[in-house]
């Protein structure tokens, strides 16, 4: 699996019209590492290597933007709307404490 | 002289395009300002909530707001939320802010989703840990500062933030 961290899946619908209000998925693989804890309980203080930042631009633009923390699952899965205005690039970029950024994109077509 | 790094007027035009780009997009009033609270901090769920909102008062959203998530989570790790926030989304008034938060988790503001305008719907989902059995509220934040919540109960089987 190690190898396959930072695939980006971005699922549009296939057919958009303009106009429309469009849901997307997307999903990053990415083990989102969690707290680790000592015998004792005790917070082990490392670096830990989570997704913290997920920014989605719509032609060229940003639209949409999630914070988020070790709450969040391994593999994250998000989903959001937004409004297809035109034909254009839609792309969404995660990025992790250690630096990773992880980018993929879907082409909005109007049928 | 070609030996020298030259500061020829291409040089000069490729730095302020760039510089210009970065002022744009600096000045889009984009989603998530840096003036946001940071999440990822080890608290309880009431000083978190403080934290974000101070003592702005959360009003009850369940007439404009819906939350998907199960009743029963089997497995904590993975757990699907969903919100969907039926507001409108003008320049004038918008859903600036979806936080989720689960009250039992250690790190209890689980993610943030930041709208503009262009957005066009403030919906969100994701996959979040639940540690154990509680209250997860998801709580809307308009550009004017007024909030609204929901709340479920989930019931948690395994839970799945370890540690």
């Amino acid at each position: 699996m190690a190898g396959d961290v930072g695939k980006v899946r971005l699922r549009v619908p296939q057919t958009v019209k303009a106009g429309d209000v469009v849901k997307v998925r997307a999903l990053v693989i990415h083990p989102m590492e969690r707290i680790e804890r000592d015998a004792q309980g005790k917070i082990i203080d490392r670096k830990y290597n989570y997704i913290d930042k997920v920014v989605v631009t719509y032609l060229g633009r940003p639209i949409l933007a999630f914070d988020t923390t070790q709450s969040v699952s391994e593999n994250p899965f998000f989903s959001f709307s937004f409004r297809a205005t035109d034909p254009g690039p839609l792309k969404i970029t995660f990025m992790d404490t250690h630096g990773g950024t992880y980018e993929g994109s879907a082409d909005i077509k109007f049928a | 002289m070609t030996s020298e790094p030259r500061l020829t007027r291409r040089v000069v035009l490729q730095g302020l395009g760039a510089a210009g780009v970065v002022v744009a997009v600096g000045g889009v009033p984009g989603p998530a300002a840096a003036a946001d609270p940071a999440l990822g901090v080890h608290e309880t769920a009431a000083a978190g909530l403080k934290r974000l909102f101070g003592s702005r008062p959360i009003k009850d959203g369940a007439s404009m707001m819906k939350l998907e998530v199960p009743l029963i989570a089997e497995n904590g790790a993975v757990v699907p939320v969903s919100v969907d926030v039926n507001l409108p989304m003008t320049r004038q008034s918008y859903v600036k802010h979806v936080y989720i938060v689960a009250d039992q988790n250690r790190i209890p503001v689980v993610a943030r989703a930041a709208f503009t305008p262009e957005t066009g719907a403030a919906a969100m989902g994701a996959n979040i840990r639940l540690g154990e059995t509680g209250v997860v509220r998801a709580i809307a934040e308009q550009s004017d500062g007024t909030l609204y919540q929901v709340t479920r109960d989930v019931k948690v089987t395994v839970g799945g933030c370890g540690g």
